[in-house]
């Protein structure tokens, strides 16, 4: 491979020496961590920001089939509850399966997917609560994964309906890999605060005031005082300042810890480059590959068509509507 | 190659593929390829799309690349909100042995890189933390 001696970070006085990027964390408390990237682009910064929200693998209930369902919610109301019950994730990246891909079964097995069964009724005049923790799971791996997770002090886990006597609900659910890209339920993070720049001085923001932007805005205290001292506020733009700290502040949903979920994004990146490096082939290959298909062309019936049947996304075939289940 | 980046696909008759169709190593998702060289190709400009990546790759790889003073000019476009496709062109000084495809090779690796030194000094400012507050 041609190269200069260009060594990934020269011609930008933004970065810092060959040391590269700097993380400090600020805080740590369960579920949520608090630290401050330094010396990368906001790009880099923006691409882990946007990889831990949305492409880290997790597991949630997918299909439920109801057996008994006498309660006064209908089963979809009741299958997309169960389908945000957070579900515990930790090594699902590694140790469980894509349903899509499992080479181990045709439907779904133990590599690829969870089984949780519910059963409850309500035999007394009170009414009966039912709660996450009411999820067995069925023929367990030997793992936690896909074990509700009880954050609560009473260990209840969140509340899936509530049933007045007499009445009965009984069903199966199966967990599967997924990622938040296809559907939120499988989001690690609650919610990810990014900022940089909490002074404005790099003027990327014009803020709306009536007397004074510096009152009537709020301002991470925190964040402010990281930065350095503020500049002049009238300073002119220079559109060549890059921001140099970003910060973040993760908070986990509880199904992965906040400190896994920085690795498991970053790998996630990585991951995705090396997809296109191994893509790109392995040698100098020139330009005289094989043929290939125009891609705008209109897609081969029987290829990559988008919701052929029914039940397919771009990011990952779903089984709705495919098979006994659907919901 | 050429420098003057004169190669066959000077007549643009056909799409150029980088990977050969069957390869058991192909990254095929639902059934299309994972890089795909488009229309119009030579050596030092080369516009690649990308299937099943957005703004997450797109934005921070064009950073990536734009840093390599032999790249002329970088940029990425998502033609379509409704395709999972990412387009993004490279164009390299023609005067360097740079190519386009090693621009973005280079582009990769070194994002890679970054990953692993954010992964570890992130592990060690963890450990820190613990430390300092034991």
């Amino acid at each position: 491979m041609a190269h200069n001696n260009y060594n990934g970070y020269a011609g930008d006085s933004m970065e810092v020496e060959s040391t590269g990027p700097k993380v400090t964390v600020r805080e740590v408390e369960p579920g949520r961590c608090d630290f401050v990237l330094q010396s990368c682009s906001l790009a880099f910064a923006n691409s882990i920001r946007r990889v831990m929200l949305a492409e880290i693998p997790t597991i949630a209930i997918d299909l439920v089939d109801f057996e008994i369902n006498t309660t006064v919610l209908p089963d979809e109301f009741l299958a997309h509850r169960l389908g945000l019950i957070p579900l515990n994730s930790v090594n699902v990246a590694k140790d469980l399966q894509y349903t899509r891909d499992c080479t181990n079964c045709d439907d779904h097995c133990d590599q690829c997917s969870v089984t949780l069964r519910l059963h409850v009724k309500c035999t007394s005049p009170e009414n009966l609560h039912v709660f996450a923790k009411d999820l067995m799971i069925v023929d367990g791996r030997n793992d936690d994964i896909g074990r509700p997770v009880l954050k609560d002090a009473a260990r209840n886990g969140p509340l899936i309906a509530k049933l007045r006597k007499g009445q009965e609900l009984k069903l199966s659910c199966i967990a599967k890999k997924g990622i938040a890209k296809e559907h939120a339920k499988w989001a690690p993070s609650a919610a990810i605060g990014f900022e940089y720049d909490p002074n404005n001085k790099l003027k990327h923001t014009d803020y709306w005031y009536e007397v004074d932007a510096k009152d009537e805005w709020p301002v991470d205290q925190k964040n402010a005082e990281w930065e350095s001292e503020e500049t002049a506020a009238d300073a002119s733009f220079d559109p060549d300042v890059q921001p140099s700290a970003f910060f973040f502040d993760l908070e986990s949903v509880g199904i992965i810890e906040p400190d896994d979920i920085v690795h498991q994004g970053v790998s996630v990146l990585q991951t995705k480059l090396a997809e296109v490096i191994s893509g790109l082939g392995s040698s100098d290959h020139g330009l005289n590959g094989g043929v290939s298909p125009d891609p705008y062309e209109p897609a081969p019936a029987d290829g990559y068509a988008y919701g052929a049947r029914g039940g397919t996304t771009p990011y990952g075939a779903t089984a709705y509507g495919s098979n006994g289940f659907g919901y | 190659m050429s420098v003057n980046g004169d190669t066959s696909m000077a007549d643009g008759e056909h799409e150029t593929e980088v990977m050969e169709p069957g390869d058991e190593e192909d990254i095929l998702l639902g059934g299309t390829p994972k890089l795909v060289v488009l229309r119009g190709a030579t050596t030092h400009a080369v516009s690649f799309q990308i299937e099943k990546e957005d703004h997450t790759l797109g934005n921070s790889l064009r950073y990536f690349i734009n840093k390599n003073p032999d790249v002329e000019f970088c940029g990425y476009t998502i033609p379509h909100p409704s395709e999972t496709k990412m387009n993004i062109r490279i164009q390299t000084w023609e005067d360097t042995g740079t190519t386009a495809f090693d621009a973005l090779r280079k582009g990769l690796e070194d994002m890679i890189e970054a990953c692993d030194v954010v992964s570890e000094k992130f592990t060690e400012a963890r450990d820190e933390f613990e430390k300092s507050k034991a």
